[in-house]
């Protein structure tokens, strides 16, 4: 089993999903109100916007990469398309110039990386810094609210009884499966992640890949800002900053491993979803926020460390 | 005289593998004994039985005289048994002496404090047993070169006092002047009665150290030879099970036009000087020099991968500047690189997709991927090279370096190029699978493609070419055709230049 590619794969995304239904179990034996229809579609709209981050993140995660500047990319999305509404621009630009923003700052990312050769954790985190510092100077500390009734209905709207974001979430995460394991520059991914002194002896373009896939993290982190911006219907700078590095914990739980050329995006999304339920079933059952780090602390060291032992029974 | 290991009917399994099948062999004091086999021979199971990695689940190991169960590889260490693996065991952040002591420190009258002067002086004269002492024992590892590295463990494998050494393919990334060094040194323990287990492909050394050969086949033991009793073509009919009439068979080809030239080739560190070459189609074309010659460096920058400084390179007749290996790629030319594991292959992904590696672009033009394309474009080249492995989706680190290698070529077979570098093609294989990939560069040239080589193996260049160059320091010393040169003076030119 160990030497087929395949199977070891799904064997892996099997026991994430194995844990999601295994926290599934235990959260509806925990609270009565766990199963209940209303819950699930809260779990759901609430896992949206850190699916959404958190997919973006897995491309770069699968190259051997991190990205460290995407909640602050969001957040600065975010700002900058709050102070275009409230200037009275038209719905759709804004939308475009906002994910244009998120992906511009994502090929700065992939640029440092790819051809300056910078460590993805100390570019990205420098990135990080400065789009941040850049929010801080155009918001001036100020909330932005009120916005337009159109543009809030993507983060508070339906369809159907299913919330907007969750639509979204899906198709996002349906766009990276296929993307991550149907196309040419997904499994170039791979390959990169794999070894990438062997990727560009084999004509791949690796300098232009990961400038690409730096982009489409920095623009999904600009898709994800959006959303919640028009679920909040405000916008400020500390608005991503409950995310933390639960993006990075979700790819990660979801099975894709942190050296690269391993996992992909439907992990992440059983990676998210298991966050999301811990926390939930701790607002359900009334335990302390106080005391919420600490057991997702404990979830994260939990999963890592199965997955440490898995790979060194190999 | 008493053999100071025995070892009697020894045998060990692996899932779906019979590693060793009732192996004998005997290893007498102040003997270099040599073990040889093709990949997959069982010759590192039996090594590692011996030093207590494995525990064999059949047979006996005597150590002068006595029974013997390692049970970890610390009872053997404490027995005097040490080993240099072909893997390097190094810290790179820590200096040479300390890496030569490692765990086993001088330690100054300060409990906790190493003693430093103490520790220089004794791996100071370990090298200069060596004759490297032009290694500075104060650097730290990560900044030495493959060879010194070799040199470091190789000081840390005698810093222990062994009565027992093993070497696992030690000289493959010594140059010639260390690997004289080297056989000084293993001759040197010989004479202080020290005993040698030596593994090596490498044929043409064995009579300058070895006493005994030891030829193990698919984990059976064979037979066990004296150095010089047997030619090389009997030992490797021992190796393969076969009779080997030829190795290098050529079919005589015409060659057509020309393919690849360079002319005044520099590039910009002053590895490769006014280098001029030209290869045509049809044609074997090999590249001699020893290890630092500036062989690699010139192909790089054929391929794309370094600048070039001055000079010029034409493909089919028009001029290029090799912008990227993405570059070449598209107009014909193939690279296979010379480390395999580290340049050649993505050793977690399957089969499948190293093979379609280099081609995922031209198969898939409609950027969606078709699996069953893949699996069944690697499967005919799985039939075609003779690749053993499970099925398309294995991984490729659990196959044998043979086969490793095959997918490296399957993978640059498959783009069709024109011209195609091999740069040692069969380093670390058996000769099994050196004689596969021999005959298939034969069937290449004789299919028209343009086909330059390096090698290391003086043997290979003299029965594979049809015309090499030889390159020393940089500079390209001498062309000529297949036999024109005698190997005295391809081996006066390799290491003077004249």
């Amino acid at each position: 089993m160990r030497d087929n590619y395949i199977l070891k794969n799904s064997l892996k995304q099997l026991f994430s999903l194995f844990g999601l239904i295994a926290i599934i179990i235990i959260s509806s034996i925990l609270s009565p109100r766990f199963l209940k229809i209303e819950n699930l579609i809260t779990i759901l709209r609430q896992s949206s916007i850190l699916l959404i981050l958190s997919l973006g993140l897995t491309g770069v995660v699968l190259t051997g990469g991190i990205d460290l500047s995407i909640s602050a990319i969001a957040a600065f999305v975010g700002c900058t398309i709050a102070q275009l509404l409230k200037s009275g621009m038209s719905i759709p630009l804004v939308f475009g110039i906002g994910l244009i923003v998120g992906g511009v700052i994502g090929i700065f990312n992939g640029i440092l990386v790819g051809k300056l050769k910078m460590p993805p954790f100390v570019a990205t985190y420098g990135m990080m810094m400065v789009v941040n510092g850049l929010s801080l100077i155009m918001m001036q500390g100020a909330v932005i609210y009120g916005l337009p009734k159109k543009f809030t209905w993507l983060g508070v709207g339906y369809m159907g009884s299913i919330p907007i974001p969750v639509v979204l979430a899906f198709l996002v995460s349906l766009f990276f499966i296929i993307l991550f394991r149907k196309t040419v520059f997904g499994a170039e991914l791979y390959i990169l992640g794999a070894n990438k002194t062997a990727a560009r002896y084999s004509s791949i373009p690796v300098d232009k890949n990961l400038i690409l896939i730096y982009g489409i993290s920095g623009l999904t982190a600009g898709f994800a800002g959006i959303i919640l911006t028009a679920r909040l219907d405000a916008a400020e700078v500390a608005m991503t900053d409950v995310f933390g590095l639960q993006t990075v914990a979700a790819v990660v739980i979801g099975g894709t491993s942190l050296l690269g050329g391993e996992g992909g995006a439907f992990g992440t999304v059983i990676g998210a979803l298991i966050l999301t339920i811990v926390v939930n079933i701790m607002n359900l059952t009334g335990i302390s926020s106080f005391f919420q780090p600490i057991v997702m602390g404990v979830v994260i060291i939990f999963t890592v460390f199965i997955d440490v032992v898995s790979k060194r029974r190999q | 005289m008493e053999p100071i290991l025995s070892v009697r009917g020894l045998s060990k399994s692996f899932p779906g593998v019979q590693a060793l099948d009732g192996v004998n062999f005997d290893l007498y004091p102040g003997e270099v004994h040599i073990i040889v086999g093709e990949n997959g021979a069982g010759k590192s199971t039996l090594t590692k039985c011996i030093l207590g990695a494995y525990i064999p689940e059949k047979g006996e190991i005597y150590f002068n005289g006595e029974r013997v169960e390692f049970k970890h590889s610390r009872d053997a260490i404490e027995k005097g048994i040490s080993a240099v693996y072909q893997e390097f065991n190094l810290v790179p952040y820590l200096d040479v002496a300390h890496n030569i002591f490692f765990n086993r420190e001088y330690m100054s009258k300060i409990p906790g404090i190493i003693d430093k002067k103490k520790m220089h002086n004794e791996a100071k004269k370990i090298l200069e047993s060596l004759n490297v002492d032009y290694i500075n024992t104060a650097t730290k590892v990560k900044d030495l070169d493959v060879a010194e590295k070799q040199m470091v463990e190789i000081a840390k494998a005698l810093s222990t006092n062994p009565k027992i050494i093993v070497f696992d393919e030690p000289t493959a990334p010594l140059s010639s002047r260390e690997v004289d060094a080297f056989f000084k040194k293993i001759n040197q323990l010989k004479e202080s009665g020290i005993a040698v287990i030596y593994i090596s492909h490498r044929m043409h050394e064995f009579e300058f150290i070895g006493d005994r050969i030891t030829v193990l086949r698919d984990g059976k033991y064979i037979g066990t030879v004296n150095i010089g009793d047997v030619s090389d073509d009997e030992l490797v009919e021992m190796m393969v099970g076969r009779s080997v009439s030829q190795i290098y068979t050529r079919t005589e080809n015409k060659y057509s036009k020309e393919a690849l030239r360079v002319e005044n080739l520099f590039d910009k560190k002053g590895n490769v000087i006014d280098a001029s070459l030209y290869v045509r189609k049809g044609e074997i074309v090999g590249l001699a020099g020893l290890v630092g010659a500036g062989r690699t460096e010139l192909v790089r920058l054929v391929f794309g991968i370094d600048k070039i400084e001055k000079g010029s390179i034409f493909v089919n007749g028009e001029k290029v500047i090799p912008k990227s290996p993405t570059h070449m790629m598209k107009l014909g030319v193939g690279l296979l690189p010379e480390d395999r594991k580290e340049q050649g292959l993505a050793l977690s992904l399957p089969v499948a997709l190293n093979i379609v590696m280099v081609s995922l672009r031209q198969l898939f033009k409609k950027y969606f991927i078709n699996k069953k394309k893949t699996e069944q474009i690697s499967n005919k080249y799985i039939k075609e090279l003779n690749i053993v492995t499970p099925s398309v989706n294995s991984i490729v680190k659990y196959l044998s370096g043979g086969n490793q290698q095959k997918v490296v070529i399957a993978k640059w077979l498959l783009p069709d190029p024109d011209i195609i570098i091999f740069d040692e093609p069969t380093r670390g294989i058996d000769v099994g699978a050196k004689m596969e990939i021999y005959g298939l560069m034969d069937k290449l040239a004789s299919a028209g493609k343009a086909i330059l080589m390096i090698s290391s193996e003086l043997q290979e260049v003299i029965g594979l070419s049809d015309r090499f160059y030889i390159l020393y320091e940089g500079r390209i010393v001498s062309e000529s055709k297949k036999g024109e040169l005698s190997e005295q003076e391809i081996g006066m030119k390799m290491l003077a230049g004249r």
